[in-house]
């Protein structure tokens, strides 16, 4: 049975895989072709926000901190060393993502709840009020523009392809996580910390963990990000950035694995067909997020799993 | 069965969407406008009166008969003033909506990120109102060109405001108050670059940078009034000029220094929103006046936008009329909207007379940066109750030549 399920969920996930894959095939655009690469970085971004929130039951308010870092890497290296060193800069915001997620993990997992959220939140406007202030560096509020990856990867269609195979890998990479040992060890920190050390686990060094996982995908999501826009600017490291991957990941659902991704790809495309009808468009998503809050509340990945559930169970016992 | 027949009607729906526009479209010859202008928010009235001046300068044009057999179509999108939404925006506008020319945005962050998707997909973007001098220095692009004033012309002018003023009313001190970001620094940078290209002798006695839409200026204020500046310039816009100027009057600071605001302090925006508030005597300017040049034209321009919006235009409301009127131009000289290397050379060099242009003069974009070139006019406060709600507008001109406003050729953005 379980295993059976395992190859529904395999089945489903490769044939949402194959539908990004045909998005170039199916259309020229080069519209399209963003909008498709905003859904998966975003949905990246979204899933390793989740691995967090809703899997560890850490809500930051901070990842935007680390989603900038990767996209700063990759622009400050660009505009300051060359245009070729795109993949380095791109290899350096890995590495500093965990470096720094280890330095200030190591200060803020001492604190837990809502002490947790608000230090998470300190740090992301820290670095984003250094980046909007040290002009001749960063470039403050202006961003940096004409990130142009180098050889084959500035073909734009390479480079979706090239976004579409990392995102995948390193979804697949948490998802395996998620459903190892560690990823019951994370679920178990969330529901029952107290229990964790009668396993013979750390809560905090689990948190710790899972904090620089989180980070160095959410750096992987900048990076790749600066990329497909051939620009970025602070508000990458705002505040707003982070709280926006908390409401796709409401909207998915944080109970499940694939939740957040849904949740990214839902908020992308009402964005941008709601903002091409009306300017009222933040009301509409307002409206949007309440309905699912209120009514909802497992997301739209969680309400669809029930509805299934409860649908099994109505032909069963006929 | 069942099945199939929905499939069937959800093709045919499909199908519908997707023809649809491509019938109208056949149907008449369209130029068309991608604006993205922030409707909400602190810039939303900027964006606001830039699609209502756009919007009013196309129904002209098409009132005519359009240009070369084509009708000007504008389409805006909310860009929310955010960069990485509106270079979404941009692309669905060249790839979906196949506009001819991208155009407006507020912000020079997103004028920066708009200009690089213009310069990938070689499509003319029409910069109306973002004054950053970087996109047509540092990042100039061939498919960029500007139709406002960027900060440089402002400060250029303010410099030689100041320097005439010492000659009548000698001062040595100067302090600076501007919002802590990019335009802030680069207004201050280019009036002290200007400053001592005039060679003005000047003593800097106090920077000041509160938050961009900062709520409370009283700290500052209090450290200008200990400081005492000759002159204070100020390089705040909008609601932030307005609260500043509210703060400051309590503490009798206009009285103490001479308030001078060369780029944006002299938007009507302000004017209205102060009243009779607004002081006496503070020397101010903007990209487009509602009572300067007193000429046939601009008159007829602000009654126009009053009487069709009900309200008196800010600056911003200008810049697009001038940006419609452009395009216009040069897709009559080109022929049609979709030779892009022809409509830039059209557009290099072209001449626009403006409202804001006085009766001897044109504006103008200069070929090198594809910058538009304009006078511009410094004025004092005075009372004037003709534009309600505002109570006080500008007058006593000084009005600078275009040509002695243009940064040198090896200017560059020196960023602090």
């Amino acid at each position: 049975m379980e295993r059976d399920t395992d190859l529904k969920q395999a089945v489903l996930w490769l044939v949402v895989f194959a539908a990004f894959a045909l998005v170039p095939v199916a259309t020229a655009s080069k519209y399209h072709l963003l909008l498709a690469a905003h859904i998966l970085l975003w949905g990246l971004f979204a899933v390793a926000f989740n691995m967090l929130w809703g899997v560890t039951g850490m809500l930051s308010f901070g990842q935007a901190l680390y989603f900038g870092l990767g996209a700063y890497s990759v622009g400050l290296m660009v505009k300051h060393v060359g245009p070729g060193w795109f993949l380095p800069g791109l290899g350096l915001g890995l590495v500093c993502s965990v470096i720094l997620s280890l330095a200030v993990g190591l200060l803020i997992i001492r604190v837990s709840g809502v002490f947790f959220t608000v230090l998470t939140l300190a740090f992301g406007q820290l670095a984003w009020q250094i980046t909007f202030r040290w002009y001749h560096f960063t470039g403050g509020d202006d961003g940096v523009q004409g990130i142009i990856p180098p050889g084959i990867l500035g073909n734009g269609l390479v480079y979706y392809y090239f976004i579409l195979i990392l995102v995948a890998l390193a979804i697949w990479l948490m998802h395996r996580l998620s459903q190892s040992p560690m990823g019951v060890l994370l679920r178990c920190v969330r529901q029952n910390p107290s229990r964790v050390p009668f396993l013979g686990q750390s809560v905090r060094f689990s948190q710790l963990r899972i904090y620089v996982v989180s980070s160095f995908f959410a750096a992987l999501a900048g990076s790749l990000m600066a990329g497909a826009d051939n620009s970025i600017h602070t508000d990458m490291l705002y505040w707003t950035t982070s709280g926006e991957v908390i409401l796709m990941s409401v909207l998915g659902g944080i109970g499940q694995f694939f939740g957040p991704f849904i949740g990214a790809g839902v908020l992308i495309v009402l964005q941008d067909v709601m903002g091409a009808k009306t300017e009222y468009w933040p009301l509409m998503i307002g409206i949007v997020m309440m309905v699912m809050v209120l009514l909802l509340p497992r997301g739209l990945v969680g309400e669809f799993q029930a509805l299934r559930v409860r649908l099994k169970s109505l032909v069963a016992s006929r | 069965m069942l099945k199939l027949r929905s499939g069937v009607i959800v093709l045919l729906v499909l199908c519908t969407l997707v023809l649809a526009p491509l019938a109208v479209m056949a149907q008449e010859k369209v130029i068309k406008i991608g604006a993205m202008y922030p409707m909400t928010g602190r810039a939303g009235l900027y964006g606001l009166d830039s699609v209502d001046a756009a919007e009013m300068a196309i129904a002209e044009i098409n009132g005519k008969g359009g240009v070369a057999g084509y009708k000007l179509e504008l389409i805006n999108t909310d860009s929310k003033a955010k960069p990485d939404y509106s270079v979404m925006v941009a692309k669905r506008y060249i790839e979906q909506d196949k506009v001819h020319f991208l155009f407006g945005v507020v912000s020079s962050a997103v004028g920066l990120a708009v200009t690089e998707v213009s310069k990938q997909s070689k499509k003319i973007f029409i910069g109306t109102d973002h004054a950053s001098t970087q996109l047509t220095a540092d990042k100039f692009q061939p498919y960029y060109f500007r139709v406002s004033n960027n900060t440089f012309q402002s400060m250029a002018a303010g410099a030689l405001y100041l320097k005439e003023l010492a000659q009548t009313k000698p001062w040595s001190t100067i302090a600076y108050v501007g919002p802590d970001y990019a335009y802030g620094h680069d207004q201050w940078n280019e009036l002290k670059f200007n400053l001592d290209r005039f060679g003005v002798k000047y003593k800097i006695v106090g920077e000041y940078w509160p938050k961009l839409f900062a709520p409370d200026y009283t700290a500052f204020i209090t450290s200008i009034i200990k400081d005492k500046p000759d002159i204070l310039i100020s390089g705040l816009w909008g609601g932030d000029s307005v609260a500043f100027i509210k703060q400051a009057t309590p503490y009798g600071l206009f009285e103490k220094v001479l308030f001078c605001s060369p780029d944006a302090g002299g938007n009507y925006e302000v004017m209205s929103a102060t009243g009779a508030e607004l002081p006496l005597g503070l020397v101010l300017s903007a990209r487009h006046h509602n009572n300067w040049p007193e000429t046939a034209a601009n008159k007829e321009y602000v009654k126009k936008f009053f009487t069709r919006t009900g309200r008196y235009p800010t600056y911003a409301a200008e810049g697009a009329y001038a940006g419609i009127l452009a395009i216009a131009q040069a897709v009559e000289k080109v022929g049609n909207p979709t030779d892009t290397e022809a409509l830039v050379k059209a557009l290099e060099g072209m001449k626009i007379k403006l409202p804001e242009d006085p009766d001897d003069f044109t504006s103008y974009i200069d070929p090198a940066t594809h910058q538009i070139v304009q006078v511009q006019a410094i004025g004092v406060t005075v009372a004037n109750d003709q534009f309600p709600p505002a109570k006080r507008m500008l007058g006593n001109w000084k009005v600078y030549k275009a040509e002695d406003l243009l940064p040198p050729k090896d200017f560059s953005e020196k960023k602090k």
